[in-house]
């Protein structure tokens, strides 16, 4: 079992079983619940293909990185093609510690990384939600990656020297909504996939988190999100940070487009005002920091 | 009879010249400033109407006006893109012009998003003026996502 806070999660598991039994199926608070947290990880950005009505979380989208192109599994129930077949420990050890089914390794342009930190009750909810959805039959890409990334003895390898699965621990002297907003920022919504730099390795640098991403998904730049003082971030106040993270408006009343407003339309802006505040609240507490860009 | 038709012929042809030439007087250049000169001045308004309506400041008398500025501004957006205007200091993505019927679509939403905010304010309901401002940003959004090429801010 996992360290620090298993009580809960087997307790979340009982809970969960016990509805499961009772009625057959996920309660719907327990359905809601898993609705909000999936919106909260950000899973259909990724997992949906970029095209006109391509169907939500079947997966497609290309991910363009410095170790190739990935293309995102599908992730609806359908059992030929999707995750149908998949039992609930075989989920979270997906999602959690990066390792298929199968046994096989994930490359981390999967975030379990960040998703290692999420309560078990949590990545729980997500899976009985993207359960309660429709099941498409869409068969998976194969990645197009460099020769040295292809056999997946490297994402074994690459586990091995950068990875070690650990829950999120709350920290006793921070403020509730400190510790919310850690959760929200640095596990399920794994904000530092693509506002922090990374290693030659692919790695995300842990000394440098969320201070700005030279090169971001699609060779964008990815702006720091720890106030330094100067520009950004820095001089927002907590009420600018939530209208951002509500709407998409930034302090000067220009509208983000790329990335971030698909983000703000599906994660950011579907959070209750409290987890967007609590958001606001940890990262304007963090210490200044600005990767430089190119 | 004949002189009334010279004379119409003639009218037509100046009339015509005229308007080419006016046309001609447009500089890409001078249509990106202005196009830009307007989104900044939307900003400006939009902005202005945050702070009002989360209370950061206290003039709420003039919530209405910001709106209605954005009705008049955002209905000129669809002439904002004349064709040619795509090259140069712009962020202007080639889209625009290669696909005109989504992107007059896109134009519309705006413009029918900003009239239900206009007719949100009227109506005075603080709950029903978010949510038809927050679906006003869905549609800036939405068309800066896939029309604007995006810059790192602040650098």
């Amino acid at each position: 079992m996992i360290p620090g806070g298993s009580t809960r999660a087997v307790a979340g598991w009982l809970a969960a079983t016990l509805v499961f039994l009772a009625t057959g199926s996920p309660g719907d608070t327990e359905l809601a619940r898993g609705q909000y947290l999936t919106a909260a990880a950000g899973c259909v950005t990724c997992h949906t293909d970029t095209a006109d009505g391509a169907p939500r979380f079947a997966g497609g989208r290309a991910l363009v990185t410095p170790f190739g192109t990935f293309y995102t599994p599908n992730i609806t129930p359908d059992r030929p093609t999707g995750i149908g077949t998949w039992t609930a420990p075989q989920f979270v050890q997906a999602v959690r510690s990066g390792v298929g089914p199968d046994g096989r390794h994930y490359y981390p342009a999967f975030p379990y990384p960040s998703y290692a930190g999420m309560t078990e009750e949590d990545a729980l909810a997500i899976r009985n939600y993207l359960y309660s959805t429709p099941a498409v039959n869409r068969p998976n890409r194969s990645h197009e990656l460099a020769w040295y990334v292809r056999t997946r003895l490297a994402a074994w390898g690459w586990q091995k020297l950068f990875f070690t699965p650990a829950v999120f621990v709350a920290s006793p002297g921070q403020s509730v909504d400190w510790n919310r907003g850690a959760y929200l920022v640095r596990h399920l919504g794994h904000c530092g996939e693509c506002h922090s730099p990374r290693n030659q390795f692919g790695a995300v640098r842990t000394d440098r988190e969320l201070a700005g991403n030279p090169a971001g998904p699609d060779g964008k730049e990815i702006p720091s999100i720890r106030s330094d003082g100067d520009a950004d971030v820095a001089d927002w106040t907590t009420e600018e940070l939530e209208t951002f993270l509500d709407g998409g408006m930034l302090p000067d009343g220009d509208f983000v487009g790329a990335g971030m407003g698909e983000i703000i339309s599906e994660e950011t802006g579907r959070l209750t005002p409290a987890d967007r505040r609590a958001i606001a609240t940890y990262l304007k507490a963090l210490p200044p920091m600005r990767q430089p860009m190119r | 009879m004949r002189r009334i038709v010279t004379f119409l012929s003639i009218a037509l042809l100046v009339a015509a010249g005229t308007s080419k030439l006016a046309r001609a007087e447009t500089s890409p250049a001078n249509a990106i400033k202005y196009r830009q000169a307007i989104m900044k001045a939307i900003n400006g308004h939009f902005s202005a109407f945050f702070l009002i309506n989360t209370g950061a400041v206290d003039q709420g008398p003039y919530l209405a006006a910001h709106v209605d500025a954005l009705a008049a501004l955002g209905a000129e957006i669809p002439a904002l893109f004349p064709a040619g205007s795509g090259t140069g200091k712009t962020e202007a993505l080639a889209k625009i012009w290669e696909e005109p019927a989504r992107f007059a679509q896109a134009a519309t939403a705006g413009k029918d998003a900003t009239a239900k905010l206009q007719a949100a304010v009227k109506s005075g309901d603080k709950a029903e003026i978010s949510a038809a401002a927050k679906s006003l940003g869905e549609a800036c959004k939405g068309c800066h996502d896939r029309y604007r090429k995006e810059e790192t801010k602040g650098r």
